[in-house]
């Protein structure tokens, strides 16, 4: 079903647990991350793989109480992403680490109904001792010490695919990270699409489509940026601006936040604040 | 012509240790030193290899136009591929990659490395870190793998990492019976480091104007190196010719 961005997020409500798909730097859908900012819900739980500043954005907007993942950050111009950092040294955001392949078999977990899936990764290191969902078992087959990844399960999965007709026929150019995993893991999906198009387009390359279940749809243009999808790269000045605003925080985050999160009235809007020829310098 | 950057310095040295079972090459974020040294090593003595930069798996050896080595790991760019890189996908192959990076906030004597944060004993965080992103289940299975240092003072080469991201005890990894070689290599912008045969981390070589007096001064642990310790050999003009012209064609390691 296409539906209207702030229709589709209505399925978000305070305390929920969260997927927002995507991974460092492509693919996450920022128009939806700006979205649930501007409303404003409370106490979510994050599932975010490998993360990026839209963790930073939902932080500093008040929705988050807790982040599950691997990684937040921007890779080279912030090692660690600047919100995420203070909120968690102050204790106003909790963590609870992850490894990359662990986000991977937990949502399958989620999607399997299973109540977790064994993995070897992070035995001997400080994973169970810093994240306690993390047991540590011995295989009963073979006796090898292991961990029992819990099931990540999900409320709503946030997710960008480059198009989709009305259906839910949702199709990405490129790898689609995690996303797939994260919708078979969630109870509801919302998808954030370039473009919204006929069902015989979709028909035409069926083996592009990676969701094809009930979802969401939601017509968002450019709708990653800053980060990039298959068409555009990233938008590094942008995301350099933010990575500043973050570490400043106080005004220079709350002048950020009013310019590119509540003040545009839709995405429409906010890509007038980015400015069309930024846009086109990112184009491919 | 201009010498190497510290980056620069890094794809060289990392480039010229893969060894030549190497078939199966892989980049994690925020190490663009290392996606060069694929590149690299790709075009030239593993025209073989599989290497998986990005968002794509790549086979160079041919001739085929390289990826580029851009700003972010996941460019777009990266999409002209042999196959396409799935996170969701590329735990399910143990066995692939061979070969890994890594990058760190701490790293120890035992070649322990820590990516989490510091811990400020009371259940928070001193000092947060990004996450270990895939560190652990790399370093746990592959072949061999590298880490790269960015800075090398005492709180960065400490005794004992505050917490463990990647286990590099070759004692505890025999013990636990892990699949993966292990830790090969620790480059820091003032030497070369590799466990010796108790384990301990030992200097395999110091760069071009470093002492060991200075190296031990900025090493939180016992480093012993000899007034004769072998020296790395600097970047060949072939070399870093290569790099800026054939690899890094967009000047990120530059700096």
């Amino acid at each position: 079903m296409v539906t209207g961005l702030d229709e589709a997020l209505a399925a978000v409500e305070d305390g929920m647990t969260i997927g927002v798909g995507g991974a460092v730097t492509a693919g996450h859908p920022m128009a939806l991350v700006r979205g649930l900012a501007r409303r404003g819900v409370r106490d979510l739980t994050l599932v975010v793989p490998t993360g990026g500043i839209e963790v930073d954005l939902l932080i500093a907007a008040g929705c988050v109480r807790k982040v599950v993942g691997s990684y937040v950050g921007v890779e080279g111009l912030a090692a660690v992403g600047p919100v995420f950092r203070r909120a968690v040294q102050d204790g106003a955001v909790e963590v609870v680490d992850l490894d990359e392949a662990h986000c991977v078999v937990g949502l399958r977990a989620a999607g399997h109904k299973l109540p977790f899936m064994p993995w070897r990764g992070g035995v001997g290191t400080s994973f169970p001792q810093l994240n306690p969902t993390l047991v540590e078992f011995d295989d009963p087959v073979r006796g090898e010490p292991l961990l029992a990844i819990p099931a990540l399960e999900l409320d709503v999965a946030l997710l960008y695919a480059e198009a989709a007709d009305a259906f839910g026929n949702a199709q990405v150019v490129g790898t689609g990270h995690m996303d797939g995993l994260m919708g078979a893991a969630a109870k509801r999906v919302v998808v954030q699409v370039d473009r919204v198009v006929p069902n015989d387009v979709i028909r035409r390359h069926p083996e592009r489509t990676w969701w094809w279940r009930e979802a969401a749809v939601v017509h968002a243009p450019f709708g990653t940026h800053p980060y990039s999808n298959a068409a555009i790269t990233s938008d590094e000045e942008h995301l350099e601006a933010f990575v500043k605003a973050g570490r400043a925080g106080g005004d220079a985050l709350e002048e950020y936040l009013q310019r590119h999160v509540h003040g545009p009235a839709d995405q429409a809007d906010y890509l007038e604040t980015v400015g069309i020829r930024r846009l086109v310098s990112l184009m491919i | 012509m201009r010498p190497a950057s510290r980056n620069e310095l890094f794809a060289i040295l990392l480039a010229r240790d893969l060894r030549p079972e190497d078939r199966s090459i892989m980049v994690g974020a925020n190490m663009p030193m290392a996606r060069a040294a694929t590149v690299m090593a790709n075009m030239t003595t593993h025209p073989d290899a599989r290497i998986l930069i990005g968002l794509g798996v790549h086979a160079l050896g041919d001739g085929r136009r390289p990826p580029g080595v851009h700003p972010f790991l996941f460019d777009p760019r990266t999409l002209e591929a042999d196959a396409l890189m799935s996170q969701a996908r590329i735990f399910d192959d143990a066995d692939s990659p061979d070969v890994f990076f890594v990058g760190g906030l701490q790293v120890d004597q035992r070649g322990n490395l820590n990516l989490f944060g510091i811990p400020d004993g009371n259940g928070g965080w001193k000092m947060r870190g990004p996450g270990s992103v895939a560190l652990a289940t790399m370093s746990t299975n592959c072949r061999g793998y590298y880490i790269v240092m960015p800075s090398h003072d005492p709180r960065t080469f400490v005794e004992r990492v505050s917490l463990i991201s990647a286990l590099g005890d070759q004692s505890e990894r025999d013990r636990l019976g892990f699949p993966g070689g292990g830790l090969r290599l620790v480059v820091s912008p003032l030497g070369v480091f590799a466990p010796g045969a108790d384990g301990n981390l030992e200097v395999v070589t110091l760069h071009e104007g470093v002492t060991p007096e200075a190296l031990q001064e900025a090493t939180g642990f016992p480093l012993p190196v000899s007034p004769d310790a072998p020296r790395t050999p600097p970047p060949t003009e072939a070399e870093l010719l290569f790099l800026r012209e054939r690899v890094d064609v967009h000047g990120t390691l530059a700096e």
